[in-house]
């Protein structure tokens, strides 16, 4: 086994345990729970930064166009974005969503050490952290801002309607608090989207010499964007709050994630992963 | 016993609200020394929105009228309109009544814990005038620790007691922390104040009062800290407040649907929270449509409630029995300060202390002859006597020389734990800074 596959191992169980207390401390409405989850949590994000440092530093030429790498980033950017969220709300609940997809894309990543992108050579260094690590972070923002969406539209029907609260009900942060987290996901998620669209488009005319190449995976990001600037437009201008960023914020996500799962495996597109 | 203890007082029970603010006290201190000059031994007063509590100790001759002729003198009002709207405990039942107000028990809001705060602020301002002394120092005492043991022993103060601890509960559920927001009172009514003060404890940032009667409004908003809003202006204000409590008489809708898409549209869309405990209703149901906005009238409250009653009930009979047996207990240590009892108290004392040391020795030495056996146990019974000696004589020369000597008479008991009472570790934290106080 070498240093790598044991790390590997590591970070599942310690993903896997994080993941564990968080589900079982929120039904049982236990706080200490929570907090083993948040301690376990961290301890496998430190290993998963090693791991990814590691692999950069070690594999250089060849890392960058392995498709396993782009898994682990994403998943290793949506605990990241957890912790953000835990530092300004201090509630484990959204650990229930970054946890358990920060685990599936891990282990999506040790499956997928075969698939190989395709890197245009020009410039690749420069763009690769501005096109990736942004679109990864906005990526994990909406990831979040859904999940607080779902809660958001299953607490408010619970109080419109006048049902009586039970069990993890109870437990759950405050509408208030649901809104925030697609509040700050937005205002945080679009900036970054947008830097990350404009950033491939450069690159693309640098590799390609052509910005926009009709490529399904740029038309989809795009209609993405046109969804992502209006909930922008109408939550800082218009003052939008509540259900209908909630609702808007899951459309996009499941966009996003039917562009990242469907396109990229099975539409040729140079965002391709080719097994 | 030659000293009487009453408690006269009115709560929101027995009296309303214009009553209580009429018969408010405003200055405690003056009154207390008033009542001194009357002649009476110990006095502590407490006045809050809801209730006056006075808690007298005197000699026989002052009664129950005479402090309430003194009452209604202060506050420029007559014996007549203010005696039916009192009440009046003596004995036992002035210390359970107490006990009860310390534990929140006869709160509005069963279990909320404010009033004890104010307690024991009126009790160090009685103590600081020195109109409290060996018996209310006591019963003060006595009540911080029974309310201590309600709200350890019981869930009293935890559970959901009541409409206004739902609707707060809501508030959470949909602002999270409560600190920021604003509220506002439509109409007042006794559910509609207790849903305010309940929402002020819970940190709300301001309270205004919107009222038909303008003057109303004011009054109301000077009793609560807050601010009163003529009822012209109501969706204007609307537009600032975030909680809303509405509890007028009117017999229709007060808050339309199609107003308020106004109001929420002007806020931004930020989250507004109705409390209708009018009947008939004051918002119209339709409010409830609109997104970001979430009205919950009596009905739905009540539903709410309806969950916790019987786990209420339940704790509220252990809080009572708690002060039942606090109270008894309180009654032996009373009766104790007689001289007489004392006298016993400490004589058993010495004998039980003599008996056991005699059993030690007679241990230690083996067989011994009858002879020996009566020398040793008459010699620690008469040491324990001899040190009596000049005690007993010290407290019955106190005795007949000031007709009463309760205050040694405690001491004695304390100083030889007659009350069998275990000390806390921090009973004494903080005498220090009020030693002076306390002499």
């Amino acid at each position: 086994m070498t240093l790598f596959e044991l790390f590997q191992y590591v970070i599942i169980a310690l993903y896997l345990a994080g993941t564990v207390c968080f589900f079982i401390g929120s039904l049982k409405n236990n706080k200490s729970l929570g907090k083993l989850g948040n301690l376990v949590a961290v301890c496998g994000f430190a290993l998963h930064t090693l791991d990814l440092l590691l692999a950069v530093t070690m594999y250089r030429g060849t890392v960058l166009s392995g498709g396993y790498f782009y898994f682990s980033l994403l998943g290793w950017s949506f605990i990241l974005v957890y912790f953000g969220l835990w530092w300004k709300l201090r509630s484990t609940f959204f650990a229930l969503t970054a946890s358990p997809l920060a685990l599936l894309l891990f282990l999506v990543s040790l499956a997928s050490q075969s698939l190989k992108v395709t890197l245009p050579a020009h410039l690749s260094g420069l763009f690769i952290g501005l096109h990736i690590g942004t679109i990864f972070v906005s990526i994990a923002l909406m990831a979040m801002a859904a999940g607080a969406g779902v809660a958001f539209i299953y607490l408010n029907n619970k109080i419109k309607t006048k049902a009586n609260l039970t069990g993890i009900e109870k437990e759950m942060p405050s509408l208030n608090t649901f809104d925030n987290v697609n509040h700050w996901s937005i205002i945080i998620g679009f900036p970054l989207y947008t830097l990350s669209l404009a950033s491939g488009f450069l690159w693309a005319r640098a590799a390609f010499s052509k910005m926009f190449s009709w490529d399904p995976k740029e038309i989809v990001t795009l209609v993405v964007w046109f969804l992502f600037a209006f909930l922008f437009h109408q939550r800082i201008m218009v003052g939008w709050r509540g259900k209908k960023p909630a609702i808007l914020v899951i459309i996009v996500f499941a966009i996003t994630m039917f562009s990242l799962w469907g396109i990229n495996f099975f539409v040729p597109t140079h965002h391709s992963f080719k097994v | 016993m030659d000293h009487n203890i009453y408690l006269i007082g009115l709560n929101h029970r027995s009296a309303g609200v214009d009553v209580r603010e009429r018969y408010a006290l405003t200055n405690i201190e003056e009154f207390e020394s008033g009542l001194l000059e009357l002649g009476v031994r110990e006095v502590m007063a407490l006045s809050t929105c809801n209730r006056v509590e006075i808690l007298i100790v005197c000699a026989p001759e002052i009664t129950q009228t005479n402090i309430l002729e003194y009452w209604a003198k202060r506050c420029c009002g007559s014996v007549t309109e203010l005696e039916p709207n009192t009440y009046c405990h003596d004995g036992l039942n002035a210390v359970k009544h107490l006990f009860r107000v310390a534990c929140s028990l006869d709160s509005m809001i069963v279990g909320e814990p404010q009033i004890l705060g104010q307690l024991k602020d009126s009790y160090r301002k009685a103590v600081e005038a020195g109109a409290a002394r060996v018996i209310i120092n006591r019963m003060l005492h006595k009540s911080f620790f029974v309310a201590k043991r309600v709200r350890t022993e019981t869930s009293i103060a935890s559970s959901a007691v009541s409409i206004s601890y739902a609707a707060v509960e809501l508030a959470k559920k949909i602002f999270g922390e409560l600190e920021g927001q604003r509220a506002m009172l439509i109409g007042a009514g006794e559910m509609a104040e207790l849903a305010a003060t309940h929402l002020l404890n819970s940190g709300v940032e301001q309270i205004s009062i919107a009222n038909r009667t303008y003057s109303r409004a004011e009054d109301l908003a000077k009793c609560m800290g807050g601010k009163a809003v003529a009822f012209e202006n109501l969706y204007d204000h609307l537009v600032e407040t975030d909680i809303i409590i509405s509890s007028t008489g009117a017999p229709h809708a007060v808050i339309s649907a199609k107003e308020m898409r106004k109001v929420i549209k002007k806020r931004k869309y930020r989250p507004m929270f109705f409390i209708d405990i009018a009947v008939p209703r004051d918002i119209d149901p339709d409010v409830n449509g609109l997104d970001n906005v979430y009205l919950y009238d009596i009905d739905d409250l009540k539903d709410v409630v309806e969950e916790n009653k019987s786990q209420r009930e339940d704790e509220a009979v252990k809080a009572n029995s708690i002060v039942e047996f606090e109270t008894l207990s309180f009654g032996n240590w009373i009766n104790s300060l007689d001289l007489q009892p004392t006298i016993v108290d400490l004589f058993n004392r010495s004998e039980h202390v003599a008996q056991q040391e005699l059993a030690k020795t007679l241990k230690r030495l083996g067989d011994v002859d009858a002879k020996t056996h009566k020398a040793l146990e008459t010699m620690a019974m008469s040491i324990g006597k001899k040190l009596l000696h000049e005690p007993v004589a010290f407290l019955k020369r106190r005795t007949a020389e000031e007709g009463k000597a309760d205050k040694f008479v405690d001491l004695a008991r304390r100083m030889f734990n007659l009350d069998n009472e275990t000390i806390p570790a921090d009973a004494h934290c903080g005498r220090k800074k009020n030693r002076n106080l306390e002499d």
